[in-house]
């Protein structure tokens, strides 16, 4: 078992994360629940990778997400002050205690009894205290259930019988459909308390933290970073055999410079722990601009953000495309872009599969289980995609969502075909006789609506690949029979094609609505990595902006980029990097250097 | 008088209407911040929509706690909870005024540690005494050049007003308690501040090597949830948040050696089972035992050092490495009566050759018993699955440690909050080789200087710029009284009264009477006091310059103001202006010039 810390940083990427935990926590219930199917049970994927098991000072053992997560502060449901404490028990309660409260306000005493007493002061003690947040009926339930739970254990004849006013499936789903504001209101994950630190001292509207030198001027690394190093040589220091980091980064404001700080410290700090780096965006972040100078500095921070987070990982994957809703990948899907809420879920979910091979139990290089086939570590998928003859390390992001199944006579096209990029700006139909692909699939469906058998699925695939009229240099193929569970809080996207194991059914029901967690509980999935020249134009934008509006004589956004304390040496540099990894993928590029 | 902006969305405020948003701007700051003021003023505790408590009594602190906050604007207007709007007011600190006031106090903490507070309530007080003068009919320039005037003169005055302290080899170790301790009981309740002081004194003394400034950084303050605020104590030596990772190493160890280093003791290279990489299994297992091979030998070296110093002897051996260090290693290493960790803090490298003498090595080819350090003795100690490793009785320290416990977070917080204030005193008295006397007596005497010496040397105006700047410095007694639940004119009058008796006093903030701070040790950082006076200067000049500042705030951009350079042109058809931008660059000129009628 070799262990993984996650990282994310920033709105959108800890929206994702809230997901993607969302699933790991569905996998663990599934698999101590003894009436679930037994490809939950028996999954051989070692979820140790990810979480770590951990003791209360009372004893109590925990298990929680390997994570450091750095976000704006948010009034946190469910990871503030004690360790497992305050938790969504005490949201709860806390919420409840606001809610009834008269206008007079809230009583000195209420507070008093909360494990806060101010024991280090004995002076005057004044309380300014937030208007509730609005009642999360979906933490709430949550609450109930560990009340329940906590009841059943202690009393000795275990009644069942629920508690009056319990909260209903389909009132929890419609109030996260509505009402999701933050990523923590649909989380059903306890985290570590070291896990989630909030920036502080900011003083600006989120809106104003929208580009990199807004970023690094708010936060300085060097002087304010030094306690989220802390806390993420905290998880490290336990890990006996680190693989590596997944790092999730929402690169399209500010946050971008926070994670170049905190990757130039990884760097540093764990040199030869590589690092797979996501740089995720949502449609929001996409809008067009309409005034000149916003454009300018919207393509400028595109540029300088995409070229210091890939000179310091081993890995970039851009994520996130401008309009998801209308995208190839959302063909079984009803999205909402301005949703991040649901634009997440299904980042998440291509995470989610893309991770798989990590943590699949490797029984020996050659022996696959009936459950599992393709482990591999993060250095191994990286050196695959990144480290060949061509040297390529930004990769796209394939999905099919869900995968289609594996019967049929076009079973081997839509399989390949149903792969749509979440990655933006790439090319179509690139013919790339060098590209190299890691897929994996998971919870494929065979014929008559089963699972197909793991070496099924890798026939198909081969097939497929032997027939396919691009076919990349090489591709690794993972399996997993495991399929995606949908838990409870994932939005209400599928359509109404999708059936309750995620097959797609013949004929669409007509009129019919979306449908969510309660009509579809698990889906098969397949994702991709792929290193393809396809990345060209996502690549020359960025290079030509820098250019135009950059370093070019007399460029508009010259002022912008020393401003945001970049010198001419650097932005230099920049440029031949960029150009350098053109050149890579296209000989013949025009781009490669300054030519005017 | 009309404008015109070329944006729609601008709200454009009128002169009068400008100038008072940006004065109610720092009242406001003011206000929330004033009862934090000294040994009687008010911890606060902020609750938070979800129930989530956050305490503080420092003014640095609470003001970060006012910075961003994801707002949820469809609450707005519906809210009819008192509590909820002065929240949001305290809260959200967007006003471009008010955000200049709180990165100025914010700097000035980054810089001496000290004098949030006080920087806040200088600054604001400033801002209502300009708005009486302008509401007068005063030219804001004259009041800003009086202002000048006044702060010239005001440090001048607190050259002379400083009490010199040797610095000599060693210390007048009363002074430091006495500069330490008036701080710490502005944060902490007396017994456990008169606790503290001893630790922080102790702590800088312990670091301190004559002629070279004090590194802080080499006190670390390690914190532990357990048993009470009055169990914090100084460790001589170091103590590190992690354990060894292997279960037959020894918990405890009396004489150790101590070998720091930065070498990574882990197998590294990827194992991929796709046989993509090698072209066969054997291949394959060469190249991880060869990698292993090589890991193995550098852990074979230090065994052979512990092997030579402590062969023959009960000396122990312990290993702490800023890498990591894998299981068959720790087993190497277990094997051979070694304590090991890994992945010790980056500055701990430096801690502990300070602590433990020796020098912290990046590779283990060059190993001598040089290189390592000494300890009396190394424990563990566990608190849950919080480990805790202990370096202690060591020879001549130069780096140590403040132990702080507490029974929950916000005790921890709290107390670590005054320890950083409490060091940061003591540092600023060793370097600025004095101290001024506190409890409001400075200011006293320095707007009694200001207003009978200086004023009548200032013609025309002027003389009341340096009127309101002096009268702004009482700001600081004052609220110190009326924190103390006095009567703050009572109290002025009977102090300005010693004063001009040539009594240099400040008030005692049980009785409101008139004391002798050297005889009762209150003493403030002269470069704290220092700083406070300068603060703002070029801010504020720019706030008060900008008697008609009007506020425009661009939708989705940061706030712009526009400012007239001259209010007597004003009256004037056309105008240049120059549009400023607040950003974090602080105010920029961003447009030359706008039409106007
Ligand atoms: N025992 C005392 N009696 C009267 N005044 C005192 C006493 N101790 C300290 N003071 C005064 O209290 C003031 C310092 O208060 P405090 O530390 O709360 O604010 P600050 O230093 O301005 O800001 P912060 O510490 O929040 O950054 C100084 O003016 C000091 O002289
Ligand atoms: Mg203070």
């Amino acid at each position: 078992m070799k262990e993984i810390v996650t990282i994310q940083v920033g709105g959108f990427a800890n929206y994702i994360g809230s997901h993607f935990w969302n699933f790991q926590d569905e996998l663990l219930g599934l698999a101590a629940d003894p009436y679930s199917d037994p490809v939950f049970t028996n999954h051989s994927l070692n979820m140790d990778v990810l979480y770590r098991t951990g003791e209360t000072q009372q004893g109590a053992v925990t298990y929680s997400p390997r994570l450091v997560s750095v976000d704006f502060q948010v009034r946190h449901a469910n990871a503030e002050g004690d360790f497992f404490t305050t938790d969504l028990g005490n949201y709860v309660e806390w919420s409840r205690s606001h809610a009834s409260m008269s206008s007079s306000g809230m009583s000195y005493n209420k507070v008093a009894s909360a494990p806060t007493d101010v024991v280090t002061w004995n002076g005057n003690v004044s309380t300014y205290a937030a208007e509730p947040r609005r009642r999360n009926l979906f933490l709430q339930r949550l609450h109930e259930e560990d009340q329940e739970n906590w009841s059943q254990v202690n009393s000795i004849n275990g009644g069942r019988n629920k508690p009056q006013g319990v909260i209903q499936d389909e009132d929890v789903i419609d109030f996260l459909e509505n009402s999701v504001e933050y990523w923590t209101d649909f989380s059903k994950v306890q985290y570590h308390p070291q896990s989630l630190y909030e920036l502080s001292g900011l003083w600006m509207d989120v809106q104003e933290f929208d580009s990199y030198g807004v970023g690094r001027d708010a936060f300085s690394w060097d002087s304010q970073g030094e306690e989220i190093s802390e806390r993420l040589r905290f998880f490290v220091e336990e890990c006996d055999h680190i693989q590596g980091f997944q790092f999730i980064v929402d690169d399209s404001g500010g946050f971008s410079a926070v994670a170049a700080g905190f990757l130039e410290d990884i760097v540093d700090e764990y040199r030869n722990t590589p690092v797979l780096l996501y740089a995720v965006r949502d449609p929001g972040s996409h809008m067009i601009h309409k005034s000149r100078k916003q454009s300018i500095s919207r393509n400028l921070h595109d540029a300088v953000s995409f070229s210091r987070l890939s000179s310091l990982s081993k890995l970039i994957v851009p994520v996130g495309l401008p309009s998801l809703s209308r995208s190839k990948a959302s063909m079984f899907l009803g999205i909402e872009d301005a949703k991040p809420y649901h634009c997440s879920a299904v980042y998440a979910a291509s995470l989610h599969s893309i991770s798989l091979p990590f943590r699949m139990e490797a029984l020996g290089p050659t022996a696959d289980s009936c459950y599992i086939s393709g482990a591999a570590d993060i250095n191994g998928v990286i050196q695959m995609l990144a480290g060949q003859s061509r040297k390529n390390w930004v990769a796209i992001l394939d999905v099919a969502m869900p995968a289609p199944s594996l019967t049929g006579k076009q079973a081997e096209q839509s399989l390949l075909g149903n792969l749509q990029p979440l990655t933006p700006e790439i090319a179509e139909d690139m013919e790339d006789l060098q590209a190299v692909e890691s897929m994996t699939i998971q919870g494929a469906l065979g014929s008559g609506g089963h699972r197909a058998p793991v070496c099924e699925v890798k026939d198909t695939v081969h097939a497929a690949y032997e027939n396919a009229i691009t076919r990349p240099k090489f591709c690794s193929l993972s399996v997993a029979l495991c399929p995606l569970p949908i838990p409870l809080p994932f939005p209400k996207i599928f359509s109404s094609i999708v059936g309750q194991h995620g097959e797609l059914l013949g004929s669409p029901v007509s009129g019919s609505s979306l449908k969510g967690s309660l009509d579809v509980h698990s889906i098969p999935l397949a994702s991709r990595l792929r290193s393809s020249n396809a990345i060209l134009p996502f690549l020359e934008n960025r290079l030509g902006n820098l250019q135009k509006f950059g370093t070019r004589q007399g460029a508009a956004g010259a002022d912008l980029l020393r401003r945001w304390g970049f010198g001419k040496e650097e932005l230099e540099e920049m440029g031949e990097s960029i150009s350098k990894m053109v050149m890579e993928l296209d000989p013949n590029s025009q781009m490669s250097s300054e030519s005017d | 008088m009309s404008l015109r902006v070329l944006n729609p969305n601008a709200e454009v405020l009128n002169k009068s209407a400008a100038l008072h948003m940006n004065i109610n701007a720092a009242k406001g700051l003011q206000d929330v911040l004033k009862t934090n003021l000294g040994p009687k003023g008010t911890i606060k505790m902020l609750v938070g929509g979800a129930g989530d408590i956050k305490l503080t009594k420092d003014g640095n602190t609470l003001l970060k706690e006012m910075g961003i906050e994801r707002k949820n604007v469809k609450d707005e207007g519906t809210s009819k909870n008192l509590e909820w709007i002065e929240w949001k007011r305290i809260h959200q600190i967007q006003n471009p005024t008010a955000i200049m006031i709180a990165r100025t106090a914010v700097a000035q903490d980054d810089i001496s540690g000290d004098g949030t507070t006080s920087t806040v309530l200088f600054i604001g007080e400033l801002m209502k005494q300009s708005e009486r003068y302008i509401d007068e009919g005063m030219h804001p320039r004259v009041l800003v050049d009086g202002f000048e005037i006044a702060k010239k003169a005001t440090l001048q005055f607190l050259e002379r007003f400083k009490t010199p302290v040797v610095m000599g080899e060693e210390p007048d170790k009363e002074i430091l308690k006495m500069v330490a301790r008036t701080t710490l009981r502005t944060k902490l309740y007396e017994a456990l501040a008169d606790q503290l002081t001893d630790i922080v004194v102790n702590a800088v003394l312990c670091i301190r090597k004559p002629e070279e400034s004090i590194d802080l950084f080499m006190v670390e303050i390690m914190h532990m949830r357990h048993k009470f605020d009055v169990d914090t104590r100084l460790v001589e030596g170091l103590v590190l948040d992690h354990g060894s990772r292997h279960p037959d190493m020894k918990r405890r160890a009396e004489n150790s050696y101590i070998l720091t280093c930065n070498v990574s003791l882990e197998y590294e290279k990827s194992e991929i089972n796709s046989g993509f990489f090698y072209s066969n299994a054997e291949q394959r297992e060469a190249m991880v035992a060869a990698e292993r091979r090589q890991v193995d030998e550098r852990v074979q070296k230090i065994i052979e050092l512990k092997n030579k110093v402590c062969s023959g002897n009960d000396k122990n051996f312990v290993v702490i490495n800023q890498k990591g260090i894998d299981p068959p290693s720790l087993d190497l290493l277990a094997r051979a009566g070694i304590i090991a960790l890994r992945r010790a803090k980056r500055r701990n490298m430096e801690r502990l050759v300070l602590a433990c003498g020796g020098e912290a090595v990046n590779s283990v080819d060059d190993l001598t018993p040089d290189c390592l350090g000494w300890a009396g003795l190394v424990y563990e100690h566990i608190l849950g699955e919080e480990k805790y490793t202990f370096v202690e009785n060591v020879k001549n320290p130069y780096s140590c440690t403040i132990l702080i416990k507490g029974p929950n977070d916000h005790t921890i917080a709290q107390i670590k909050d005054a320890v950083r204030d409490g060091l940061r005193a003591v540092k600023n008295t060793i370097e600025d080789a004095s101290v001024v006397l506190g409890a409001g007596a400075f200011e006293v005497a320095a707007r009694q200087y200001l207003i009978n010496e200086v004023k009548k040397t200032v013609k025309g105006r002027a003389q009341l710029g340096v009127e309101a700047f002096a009268d702004a410095l009482l700001v600081v007694p004052k609220t110190l009284a009326e924190n103390s639940g006095l009567d703050t004119q009572d109290v002025i009058i009977a102090l300005k009264g010693e004063h001009d008796q040539g009594n240099v006093v400040g008030l005692n903030q049980h009785t409101g009477e008139p004391i002798d701070p050297q005889m009762e040790g209150i003493f403030d950082n002269y470069s704290v006091k220092r700083q406070i006076i300068n603060s703002g200067s070029q801010e504020l000049r720019m706030v008060t310059f900008s008697a008609t500042i009007i506020m425009a705030k661009l939708s989705g951009q940061c706030n712009q103001a526009l400012i007239f350079p001259n209010l007597t042109c004003c009256r004037g058809n056309r105008l240049d202006l120059k549009i400023f931008s607040f950003s974090q660059m602080g105010w920029q000129c961003c447009a030359q010039s706008i039409t106007f009628e």
